[in-house]
């Protein structure tokens, strides 16, 4: 009990430390706080609500929402809050603590918090919904405590088992990767429903007769059932949360033990030279060698590359799906991905962040820093236009208009020369700094949000305004015009550079403070 | 005497707080000089400052008699960096940030990879020179972090803390290499709170503290017979008891019975 009274405490002292001073994160907190009251509520109210549902249907809903929350808490803290204080084991193996009060603390740290309050309140909303008579309610509570105890166990194993992994580089790497591919995924039951495969209902019934045989789906199942099905089923349910517990415990034990993060690094290949067969040796080159290696290696930049060709695809995909497809939906599929790719120069400088210095402190005029960003451009654009002119041909040929290949990447690079013009005023402008570590929520440092908001802005409509002079006649029919767009984007390129180095070039010393700020 | 480093009231400050309180820091060309004081003291600031890295609220710096801030060209040409925290380009390996480094400031690409070639090898980092920086130890990122300063050849170097967080191994290596490249006439100005080493290094000595400037001068006019050491506790005012006040419980002498 002890242990568990200190724990609690350690947890909201370390919340009410992280608020301190800072004027950005209290802020946040409140937000969070509002959040998960109006979570809780509105889960509450609409589990409850579900007493008005046929009760079979609402059995299946219930099955399925606490399904959705074990994975939720299984896969949310990876990718959104890492390695919080109080779950990182390694903080507190020098404490003479044994294993089993290691994890009775720990499992209380983990109870203590806003999130974990809102899951229980919306749990238990469940009670409201589904249970009939006094054995329903009576399991009810247990399943509904069982389902609690099951997601936090759950998620404290996961993320205990996979901590000597995200502790390494190269884990982390991976992870920042597959954030991705999450978010992506959650995308998917939104594009099933759009595409009416079948009726709600029957899903929602295939889907949970799979998902009642789940640990999740059986507590939800035997508080519906309120027998002795129930009974035996929430008796498994609790030897699965001793399994687990279990399991967590020797994950535990064994990660205190294991050295902190590997050390055995990788060799990478010699550079081949090719850049410098084509661009003079110099700084320019040097740029270039370096932004290559960088668009490979670089995990933020591989999320960002990747995520632009998809948006761009999404877009295309949709507007497929919306009836006509004309001649227009290749170029507009590809304009839209030159401009999703362009849009990331908008703040240039922030992955570099804080060794930024480097190049600052050879940079002695605004030529240098013309240069830089003309590097910086042009390794985008030997990535960027190989994709472009696959992503034309690609859907040239899906929507039958092979005539439209030519002009859509002609377009395409017209867009992309635009956003690198635009992007390098932005990026001078409106500096800021890219967190190390990619999470889903945020794309800028604590308290630069605003920054990031209306650089991003910023550039999208400084792009579209740009491109005015040669949507129009496009959109006339005009195709002859996406001739003179591959050198209005270069005209458009040299200018925003000439501009933002201009500008930049005085600020140096504040562009480096603010993509150096702390993340 | 020429001056390698000269500022003339060097100030800045964040918000209330007065971090460089507007100093007159002198460095004589040719010498191995330490810029020491206690944490909190001004040094990192100041040095961000003169390698034109922060922008001063007032005063000027001068290196080899040019405007840090109205001269940047010739300023950055003869300047050579390792700040504090050792940021580099992380997903390079050591070898390409050398690479980089070189090229970024025009020298030839042959030059450069025989430079950093011999540099890996003096620093003792030919085995790791294809891994990436980002998987490097504390003492392998000073080194590169010293061979990518040193790659230019500049005629004045700043190193922030070189030592902090290094093995002695390491240590001594980056030592003789600072030593070799200071006896040719070049200006080393590094900051660090290890007296014995600034003691062991230097033949000029900086003192700041609390912002300013304290003390200055050849080594063994500021230490005046004393140990660097002992005439740095003086200078800035250590504590004045020696933690006779509390702390009765600790050590073995009095243990109670468990």
């Amino acid at each position: 009990m002890n242990t568990v009274a200190l724990f609690a405490q350690l947890k909201l002292r370390l919340l009410v430390g992280n608020l301190r001073g800072d004027i950005q994160r209290k802020l946040g907190f409140v937000f969070t706080l509002i959040m998960s009251v109006f979570v809780s509520v509105i889960g509450f109210l609409l589990m409850s609500l579900l007493r008005l549902a046929p009760h079979d249907v609402a059995a299946s809903i219930v099955v399925v929402v606490f399904s959705a929350m074990l994975i939720g808490w299984m896969v949310v803290p990876l990718l959104a809050f890492g390695l919080d204080d109080t779950l990182d084991p390694a903080r507190l193996s020098l404490f003479p603590l044994p294993t089993h009060r290691l994890a009775v603390g720990m499992f209380t740290a983990s109870a203590t918090g806003v999130w974990p309050l809102a899951t229980l309140i919306i749990t238990a909303g469940a009670l409201v919904g589904l249970a009939t008579g006094v054995g329903g309610v009576l399991l009810g509570i247990v399943a509904v405590l069982l389902q609690f105890a099951l997601c936090l166990v759950a998620s404290r194993l996961v993320t205990t088992a996979l901590s000597s992994a995200l502790r390494t580089r190269r884990g982390r790497d991976v992870l920042a990767v597959a954030a991705i591919f999450v978010v992506l995924l959650a995308q998917l039951p939104n594009l099933l429903i759009n595409s009416d495969i079948g009726d709600p209902a029957g899903m929602l019934r295939g889907v949970a007769a799979l998902l009642r045989w789940t640990p999740s789906g059986m507590a939800a199942h035997a508080m519906a059932d309120g027998g002795l099905t129930g009974l035996a089923e929430l008796a498994v349910v609790a030897l699965v949360v001793v399994v687990v517990g279990w399991l967590w415990i020797k994950a535990l034990s064994r990660a205190l033990v294991t050295p902190d993060s590997s050390t055995r690094a990788a060799s990478v290949r010699r550079g081949s030279g090719l850049v410098d067969r084509f661009v003079p040796s110099g700084p320019l080159a040097a740029v270039v060698t370096k932004e290559l290696k960088y668009i490979r290696r670089e995990p933020r930049y591989r999320v960002g590359w990747f995520s632009s060709v998809v948006v761009a695809l999404v877009l295309g995909f949709s507007v497929t799906r919306s009836g006509e497809v004309g001649a227009s939906m290749p170029i507009l599929l590809t304009a839209s991905a030159g401009m999703m790719i362009a849009l990331q120069s908008a703040n240039s400088f922030g992955i570099d962040g804080r060794s930024l210095w480097m190049n600052a402190v050879t940079m002695g005029s605004e030529r240098g820093l013309s240069t830089d960003l003309a590097g910086r451009h042009l390794a985008g654009a030997l990535v960027a236009a190989p994709l472009l002119a696959l992503l034309a041909v690609g859907a040239g040929l899906f929507a039958g208009h092979p005539e439209a290949i030519v002009p859509a990447i002609l377009i395409g690079l017209g867009a992309l020369g635009t956003g690198f013009g635009v992007g390098s005023v932005t990026s001078v402008v409106i500096p800021y700094t890219l967190p190390e570590r990619m999470n889903a929520f945020s794309g800028a440092a604590p308290g630069q949000g605003g920054q990031a908001f209306v650089s991003g802005l910023g550039a999208l409509l400084g792009i579209s305004l740009l491109s005015l002079p040669f949507v129009v006649p496009l959109l006339f029919g005009l195709l002859w015009v996406s001739v003179l767009a591959p050198f209005y984007g270069l005209l458009a390129e040299a200018l925003g550079r000439r501009l933002g180095a201009k500008i930049g070039f005085p600020r140096l010393p504040e562009l480096l403070a603010a993509v150096s700020r702390p993340t | 005497m020429t001056e390698a480093v000269r500022t003339h009231g060097l100030f800045k400050r964040y918000g209330p707080q007065i971090a460089v309180a507007g100093i007159d820091l002198v460095v004589p060309a040719g010498s191995f000089a330490g810029l020491v004081g206690p944490n909190g003291a001004g040094k990192t600031t100041s040095l961000s400052m003169i390698t034109g890295l922060l922008r001063p609220d007032g005063g000027q710096a001068e290196i080899d008699g040019f405007d840090v801030w109205r001269d940047p060209v010739e300023v950055k040409a003869r300047i050579g960096v390792l700040p504090e925290g050792l940021r580099l380009f992380e997903r390079l390996s050591g070898r390409e940030l050398l690479l980089y480094n070189g090229r970024l400031r025009g020298i030839p690409k042959a030059d450069v990879e025989q430079r950093a070639g011999e540099l890996l090898r003096v620093m003792d980092l030919a085995d790791a020179a294809d891994k990436l920086v980002v998987d490097y130890s504390t003492g392998m990122r000073k080194k590169i972090g010293l061979a990518a300063a040193l790659l230019h050849n500049p005629s004045v170097l700043f190193l922030d803390e070189p030592f902090e967080g290094v093995d002695p191994v390491s240590a001594n290596t980056l030592t003789e290499v600072l030593w070799r490249y200071t006896a040719s006439g070049s200006t080393v100005i590094f900051s660090s709170h290890v007296m014995d080493l600034v003691e062991r290094l230097c033949d000029w000595v900086s003192v700041m503290s609390a912002g300013h400037i304290v003390a200055q001068g050849p080594l063994e006019k500021v230490r005046a017979g004393r140990s660097l050491n002992q005439a740095f506790l003086e200078l800035v005012g250590g504590p004045r008891d020696n933690g006779d006040s509390g702390l009765t419980w600790l050590g073995r002498g009095k243990q109670e019975p468990a």
